[in-house]
């Protein structure tokens, strides 16, 4: 991390970089497209091919005339459609066909959305049918001999049936001569209308076009991604997930990778007797966290509320209730802006173990992570894209037990300084920083407090060189206002964060319950806040009362779970881990007045 | 992890688990720490006994200063009273369980059979040379026997003078029965873990005050076992629940909760700003659209378990955050949600209780399957007599004859209520909320709604005017809410515009009826403002196939399982009035 200024620059710089590719990636995908389409119709002789006709149409031509078609036909959207077979039991049941073997006597019936179709004339169709997310398509071989509808009833029914369109098929399974195995429809029902036409697919990596029955997308979690395949654009992916969704089958094996994140989580707390708990997500205070927080207002009530930026405080005040072990996951929500790896919310874990220190919870955060990473990948390393997408991929390896680097110890090492821990309330200690932070030319923003100093250099010497998981321990007690102080060395607290590819993935201390000292420390956070960090942390007076009646020694433990996310799917933007991400409005115009060059 | 792993062992030699203890003599080295003023005399163990029955504000001060005193003699005799982590062996219902062979009087040996357990002080009885602590963790409680002669220097006289009721403190020892039939941790070195500076309060007088225990959570737990119990439960349910969804295939996502629109539901947002983006945002009220989008975009079978915000008014049965799990499956209907909430519901009342009839409120449920499932139409029948299928569409004469019906005696509130329906089947369900409701005690599926006020439900597939929905009713409350989703997306935004035009006009009416009295404004119910979302019809135009969608309320749930009369007792930290 580079100081706050050139951390600044960078960014706008980013942003513009950013912005650039987009526009020039935009023009050379529509460029690409049209030469697509225009392949597509060249090589296929008009009038054959009424789909590829159809797609040349006006948009907004094809919408209304779907709508038409809609209107004209009785039920449109039937109640339900009884479904006998997955993809999956489908291909392990017939997948041993010999070329060219039907299976007339047996009567499947499978549902799915068409993504390719392709006609042989009018009596005889084929389509791609895709199951169930990111799992495989199956082709279907419709053909007028076998269906229940006579000829022209046939081909009047086909030619209505789009790509896009969700159908229901009844037929049984054969093998064609080419030895594709394929259904054959007796009964053929469009269950949902696509009423718009859908983006058409680039092959995925992997998949030849033409493959049937393949695993539909070559990609699996802890391998790079390749987002330039991709056939929306970047932007059209995050405000239309489900269009993305039903476009990159890469897309829906991310979110189901997330899932598994999580129920591994749930599953390795759970195992150790750990409870799970929600509390509250408006609070009268946003405690736990030093960050801006959402400010909503309850009618009924008059009272203002706040959306909690951590639930820290309340999961503490469960164990001074008697809760031993409790763990949360669930949203927090900071409003702060919008960048690669920060959303205005996010989902994290905190979990409080009475009994428990720092040591115990590194130990336990190396077999979480390594834990969840073998899960999933099958092995411990993970290929990322972490200098951009235009590098090579790098592999980040999660084998235990991860490298710890004393914080103040290391610093001084690196930067040659000589900080001491025991004094870093004085007025020379902030000077002496001010001094180091100018001679790298490390900038930070005001106010320049001995806390945010401090995390700039380390932010600069430390942080960088975290690229496997790599434990920063023994924070200073000012930069941790609700870590104990440590047992050995004065001035610091027993505190860890846990970087992966240079950022933060986890943050855990052993609990500060002395209520004294806890007053003390929020007391201090008081006077930061005075000389203008609006970060520092606000006094909670009940959190302080609950900590008066006592937290047994406890370590507490918070993961964000949107970042380890990212690094399992090969996401540089932590949009790709999350469904529907915050966006601006889109009637939002840019910026007026003259365009700059290059932007 | 060591304290992980020992958790689980039942035996462990003691040796090793001395270093805890051995370690706790750490010197403070932090100044901070030793802000406070020294004066008051230490020794004032009964004393303070006495005042931890009571819990008036100066008698809380006056404990506060004793304490604090006491953590000072702690430190200066090189203890930390705020400890770092401590090794169990066992928890205090384990030590129930592995000991419980062991007769009167008898003890195992401490060398061979050592054990080490931690938590909190609720009870003691000290004589000369011999003292009773009850301990209390997680899972129960266990009594610790203390004998000078066992203790090591001068650490029975620490006991005496240093320890308080509502102190955490480890301790070894071996197991021993008292004569009287008590198992005990027979003590041989112990450890004041976290001194509390704050009395606890009386079991019997000190939480009487219902608000407090709401706002105390904490303190209400300490004194009341049980109700750290209900979120036990509340844990076990939300577990099973999401067990019993994922053996049938479906996968967990999350979707936002601020956005741009609040869709899904009727009822009245939380409204926040987001700087950076310059945009008010709305805390959702439901997840159902985000997750019909999910289904849109391929996914079969999915769920959420998530907090919903309604900017609404507190009561025993409303929070304004609280938690539901909405499930959609593709290709099936409402038939089926029907099967699914017997199986969620009977699961979690199994995983909490071992049986299917429990007790609420005195009330006998029974919920074995299949539950009862009946037409709104026949259930207002059956309990009025009014067919309401007759009556076509003459409202002013459903009305009539609704009112003659009811009787003359019913509340006014209910009278301008039906006066108020502007439809049939608002009239209907105005009916069926007012005389079927509350008598639906045993589990019963609501099915067949009127369209009017099921904007998201698919048409039924054989009556016209009804939709293909269902309400789950236990004790008279709503538990569960589902339909066969509606997929059509011009009825859709048919009737998501209908929705918008009748609460616009409901809207402009009470705010021109609002203009007299300026300052009611703000608690009028419809002042808020319900727009389209857009998007949501858009993805249904991309075909969404058809589903059935579920939403069920946790909260609830877990109140009929626990037994509790409020939201407010399932819900750990729930949203209060300001305190005066």
């Amino acid at each position: 991390m580079d100081g706050e200024g050139t951390n600044k620059i960078s960014k706008t710089a980013q942003k513009k970089e950013l912005k650039a590719k987009h526009k020039e990636e935009e023009r050379l995908r529509k460029a690409e497209e049209k030469a697509l389409q225009a392949a597509a119709s060249c090589a296929q002789p008009k009038g054959k091919n009424a789909a590829v006709d159809d797609e040349e149409m006006d948009p907004t031509q094809y919408h209304e005339n779907r709508l038409k078609y809609i209107a004209s036909i009785e039920n449109a959207y039937p109640h339900k459609f009884h479904v006998t077979m997955t993809d999956r039991e489908y291909l392990e049941k017939f997948g041993g066909l010999e070329n060219g073997e039907h299976k007339e006597d047996i009567t499947v019936s499978l549902a799915g959305r068409i993504l390719r179709k392709r006609s042989s004339g009018t009596k005889l169709l084929f389509y791609d049918l895709h199951v169930t997310p990111g799992g495989w398509k199956v082709q279907v071989m419709a053909d007028a001999r076998i269906s229940e509808l006579d000829e022209s009833e046939f081909s009047r029914f086909h030619s209505s049936v789009k790509r896009g369109d969700l159908v229901g098929i009844s037929g049984f399974p054969g093998k064609t001569k080419r030895g594709e195995l394929s259904i054959f429809p007796r009964s053929f029902t469009v269950l949902s209308h696509c009423l718009h036409m859908l983006p058409r697919p680039k092959p995925e990596r992997g998949v030849p076009e033409n493959a049937n029955l393949e695993i539909a997308g070559g990609w699996v979690p802890g391998t790079p991604r390749n987002l330039e395949t991709y056939t929306l654009y970047q932007e059209t992916r995050y405000r239309q997930r489900y269009l993305d969704l039903i476009m990159t089958s890469e897309v829906r094996q991310v979110f189901k990778t997330r899932s598994k994140v999580v129920k591994y989580i749930r599953k390795f707390l759970d195992d150790l007797d750990f409870m799970e708990v929600e509390t509250p997500m408006m609070n009268m205070i946003a405690g736990g966290a030093a960050a801006r927080p959402f400010v909503t207002y309850h009618n009924d009530l008059n009272m203002k509320l706040v959306m909690r930026v951590a639930p820290e405080l309340y999961l503490k005040q469960l164990v001074v209730g008697g809760l031993d072990r409790v763990y949360e996951i669930g949203k927090q929500f900071r409003n702060e802006g919008i960048d690669l790896t920060h959303s205005p919310e996010f989902t994290t874990c905190e979990f409080y173990m009475a009994y428990a220190d720092y040591n115990d919870l590194m130990t336990m955060t190396e077999e979480i992570l390594s834990g969840v990473v073998k899960e999933i990948t099958g092995g411990y390393k993970v290929m990322y894209h972490s200098n951009g997408l235009d590098k090579e991929p790098i592999a980040i390896d999660f084998t235990p037990p991860f490298r710890r680097i004393d914080m103040v110890e290391e610093l001084n090492k690196m930067a040659n300084l000589n900080i001491n821990p025991k004094d870093l309330s004085s007025v020379e200690v902030n000077t002496y920083l001010k001094e180091a932070c100018k001679k790298f030319e490390i900038q930070c923003s005001p106010p320049e407090t001995t806390a945010r100093l401090l995390d700039k250099l380390v932010g600069h010497f430390l942080e960088v060189t975290c690229v496997n998981p790599a434990f920063i321990i023994n924070h200073p007690e000012i930069m941790s206002p609700l870590a104990k102080w440590h047992r050995s060395k004065p001035g610091l607290t027993e505190r860890f964060e846990l970087f992966i590819n240079k950022h933060e993935v986890c943050n855990a201390y052993t609990e500060l319950n002395d209520p004294v000292v806890q007053r003390q420390r929020f007391a201090d956070q008081l006077k930061d806040r005075q000389s203008g960090d609006d970060e520092a942390m606000a006094l909670d007076e009940t959190f302080c009362t609950a900590l008066d009646y006592g937290l047994p020694p406890t370590g507490g433990w918070g993961l964000g779970v949107d970042r380890l996310c990212m690094l399992l799917t090969d996401s540089q933007n932590i949009k790709e881990v999350l469904l529907f991400p915050a966006m601006k409005p889109q009637d939002d115009q840019p910026p007026t007045g003259p365009k700059t060059a290059g932007a | 992890m060591d304290a992980v792993r020992l958790w689980s062992l039942s035996s462990q030699p003691l040796k090793q688990l001395i270093r805890t203890t051995t370690t706790r003599l750490v010197v403070r080295c932090c100044s901070s720490s030793s802000t406070t003023t020294g004066g008051l005399a230490p020794k004032a163990g009964g004393r303070s006994r006495r005042l931890s029955a009571s819990t008036s504000t100066s008698d809380k001060d006056a404990v506060r200063a004793i304490r604090l005193n006491k953590v000072q003699e702690l430190r200066s005799k090189g203890l930390e009273p705020y400890g770092y982590s401590w090794d169990r062996t066992h928890s205090a219902n384990q030590l129930q369980h592995v000991y419980k062979h062991l007769e009167n009087g008898e003890e195992t040996k401490p060398e061979e059979d050592g054990v080490s357990i931690a938590g909190r002080i609720v009870a003691r009885r000290a004589f000369g040379k011999l003292a009773f602590l009850t301990l209390r963790d997680d899972s129960g409680t266990i009594q610790l026997y203390c004998e000078k002669e066992r203790l090591s220097d001068d650490q029975f006289d620490q006991l005496k003078g240093l320890v308080d009721i509502g102190d955490i403190v480890g301790a070894t020892g071996s197991i021993k029965r008292t004569e009287k039939g008590e198992l005990s941790v027979y003590v041989s070195s112990f450890a004041i873990l976290t001194k509390s500076l704050l009395p606890l309060p009386d079991k019997y007088h000190g939480l009487t005050d219902v608000d407090k225990r709401y706002r105390q959570r904490y303190v209400d737990m300490i004194a009341n076992p049980e109700v750290a119990d209900v979120f036990r439960k509340r844990a076990k349910v939300v577990s099973e629940i999401r067990k019993t969804v994922e053996s049938f295939g479906f996968i967990e996502v999350e979707t936002p909760v601020l956005q741009g629109a609040a869709g899904g539901a009727e009822a009245r947002p939380f409204v926040t700003y987001h700087n950076s983006l310059g945009r008010d945002l709305y805390l959702r009220i439901a997840t159902e659209l985000h997750l019909k989008r999910m289904l849109v975009g391929g996914f079969e079978k999915v769920y959420e378990i998530g907090r919903i915000f309604r900017n609404e008014g507190i009561s025993t049965r409303h929070n304004p955050e609280f938690t539901t799990i909405e499930m959609y499956e593709a290709y099936s209907d409402y038939e089926s949600m029907m099967n699914m909430a017997e199986e969620i519901v009977t699961q979690c009342a199994l995983a909490v209780h071992g049986k299917l009839t429990l007790d609420y409120q005195g009330v006998e449920i029974h919920l074995e399957r299949p539950w009862r499932r009946e037409s709104m139409h026949n259930l207002v029948k059956e309990a009025t007599g009014i067919t309401f299928n007759e009556f076509g569409n003459d409202l002013q004469g459903a009305k009539e004859v609704t009112l003659k019906n009811l009787g003359a005696d019913l509340d006014y509130k209910y009278k301008s209520s039906i006066e108020a329906c502007s439809s049939i089947g608002h009239l209907l369900n105005e009916v069926f909320e007012i005389v079927v409701e509350p008598k639906l005690v045993q589990p019963t599926f609501v099915l067949d709604y009127p369209i009017e006020i099921s904007p998201l439900a698919k048409p039924h597939r054989r009556h016209a005017g009804l939709t293909e929905r269902f309400e789950l009713f236990i004790c008279g409350r709503e538990l569960a809410n589902a339909f066969s989703e509606l997929t059509d997306p011009m009825d859709q935004r048919g009737r998501l515009e209908e929705q918008v035009r009748q609460h616009n006009e409901k809207r402009s009416a009470a705010i021109s009826e609002m203009d007299g009295a300026e300052d009611k404004r703000e608690e009028n119910d419809e002042s808020y403002e319900v727009t389209l979302d857009d998007d949501f019809l858009t993805a249904l135009e991309y075909g969404m196939p058809p589903a059935s969608g579920m939403g069920l309320g946790i909260d609830r749930l877990v109140m009929l399982l626990t037994n509790s009369a409020s939201i407010r007792d399932v819900i750990a930290f729930p949203v209060l009035k300001i305190q005066q």
